[in-house]
C-alpha cells in the first residue's frame, strides 16, 4: 500500500472485520481437520487459503477428494460455485476508480462473501477507503489461515471422525442456501438442482452430480425467470 | 494427497477464482453487467448450494444398507441448522449446531 495506513483507521478496519473473524475460526477448524483427513499437510492447507481463499472452495476440495472424485470433476465444480464471484467484483468496482491499481487488485483478490457484505454496506453509508476494505480483507484471511493450519495440525495429531467435519461442511452450505433471497425464481433453482443431483445419483453418476445439478437448477430458473420476466432477477444482490 | 494432484487442483481452482473476483474490478469501472449474465449469476448460488446440501444429504448406499439412522440422522440435523440458519443467518451458529446436533443425534442409538 505504499504508505502506512493511519492506526485509527487500521483499528476501525479491525473491529469491522472482528465479527467475520469469530465465523472464520468456527469455519476453520474443521475444514483444517478435513483437509488433513484427506492428506494434505499443514503447508499445503496454508497455501491454499492465502492463494485460493474460498470457504466453500475449500470444503469442497477435501471432500470431494476423499470420495474419489476425478481432479477434473472437482476444479468444475468448485470453479462453478465460485463464479458467484463476479457479481462482487461488479459491485465492488464502482468504489475503486480513483485507486491504484495494485491496490484495487489485492483488494478485489480477497473478496468473500463475508466481507463484501461488511464492506458494501460501510462504502454505500461513505467515507470508506478502498484500504481500509482491504484491510478488513486481510484481517479476515488471516483468521481463516490461522484457524486452517491450527485445524490441519489438530487433524494430523488426533483421529478424528472426518463425518461430522465434513457435516461442518454441510452446515455451511444449509447456511448460504438459507442466505438467498426468496422469489419465484430462486426457488425453482434450488428444487431442480436438489432434483437433478438425486436423479444423477440414482443413475450412478455420482461424480459429476454437483456440476449437472447446479447447472440444471441455473437453466430452469433461467427459463422461469425469462418467461415470468421479473426484473429483480437481474438486480445485482447483496450477501451470499 | 499427492503433491502433484495438490499443485494442480490448487493451481486450477486459484486461477479461476482469482479471475472471478478480479476481472469485473478492472473491466467494469462502475459499469454494469449484461442483464442476462447477471440473471444467470444470480440463480448460480442457491442453485449450486442446493445441489452441494443434496449432494450430502442423499445417499443412496447408505439408504440401501438398511440402517435407517446412518442417513436419517444427518437429515434431522440439517433441518435444525436450517432452522438455525433462517432465524440467525450466521454461519458460526449453523456450523455449532450441525456438528454437535449430529454427534448427539449419532450417539443416540448407544444410549437408547
Amino acid at each position: 500500500m505504499g504508505r502506512i495506513m493511519h492506526k485509527d483507521a487500521l483499528k476501525e478496519s479491525f473491529s469491522a472485520a472482528l465479527p467475520i473473524m469469530a465465523g472464520y475460526v468456527v469455519l476453520g477448524i474443521p475444514c483444517g481437520i478435513l483437509c488433513a483427513a484427506a492428506g494434505m499437510e499443514a503447508w499445503m492447507v496454508a497455501l491454499m487459503c492465502a492463494l485460493f481463499y474460498s470457504g466453500a472452495g475449500q470444503y469442497m476440495i477435501p471432500n470431494m477428494y476423499l470420495a474419489g472424485n476425478p481432479l477434473t470433476a472437482i476444479i468444475a465444480s468448485v470453479s462453478l460455485v465460485n463464479t458467484r464471484q463476479m457479481l462482487y467484483g461488479a459491485s465492488l468496482s464502482q468504489f475503486c476508480g480513483s485507486c491504484r491499481k495494485r491496490l484495487a487488485f489485492a483488494f478485489g483478490a480477497t473478496v468473500t462473501d463475508e466481507s463484501f457484505g461488511v464492506n458494501l454496506a460501510r462504502f454505500i453509508n461513505g467515507g470508506w477507503s478502498v484500504g481500509s476494505a482491504l484491510a478488513v480483507n486481510l484481517f479476515s484471511q488471516s483468521a481463516w489461515l490461522l484457524s486452517n493450519v491450527a485445524g490441519a495440525l489438530i487433524g494430523s495429531a488426533v483421529s478424528l471422525p472426518t463425518a461430522l467435519a465434513s457435516f461442518a461442511m454441510t452446515s455451511l452450505f444449509i447456511c448460504l442456501l438459507c442466505m438467498q433471497k426468496i422469489s419465484g425464481a430462486t426457488v425453482v433453482a434450488a428444487a431442480s438442482a436438489m432434483a437433478g443431483v438425486i436423479v444423477c445419483k440414482l443413475v450412478g453418476l455420482a461424480g459429476p452430480a454437483i456440476l449437472i445439478g447446479a447447472l440444471i437448477g441455473v437453466g430452469a430458473a433461467l427459463a422461469f425467470s425469462m418467461r415470468k420476466n421479473d426484473s429483480h432477477d437481474s438486480d445485482i444482490r447483496m450477501g451470499a | 494427497m499427492p503433491v502433484s494432484d495438490f499443485l494442480i487442483i490448487l493451481g486450477a481452482c486459484a486461477s479461476a477464482m482469482l479471475a472471478c473476483r478480479v476481472i469485473p474490478v478492472f473491466v467494469l469501472k462502475g459499469r454494469s453487467l449484461p442483464e442476462t449474465v447477471v440473471r444467470a449469476l444470480n440463480f448460480i448460488p442457491p442453485a449450486a448450494f442446493a445441489a452441494l446440501v443434496a449432494n450430502d444429504l442423499f445417499n443412496p448406499a447408505a439408504m440401501a444398507s438398511g440402517d435407517t439412522w446412518s442417513w436419517l440422522a444427518p437429515l434431522v440435523a440439517a433441518i435444525a441448522v436450517a432452522a438455525v440458519g433462517v432465524k440467525t443467518k450466521s454461519l458460526a451458529w449453523c456450523i455449532v449446531t450441525g456438528v454437535c446436533s449430529l454427534a448427539a443425534l449419532s450417539a443416540l442409538p448407544a444410549v437408547l
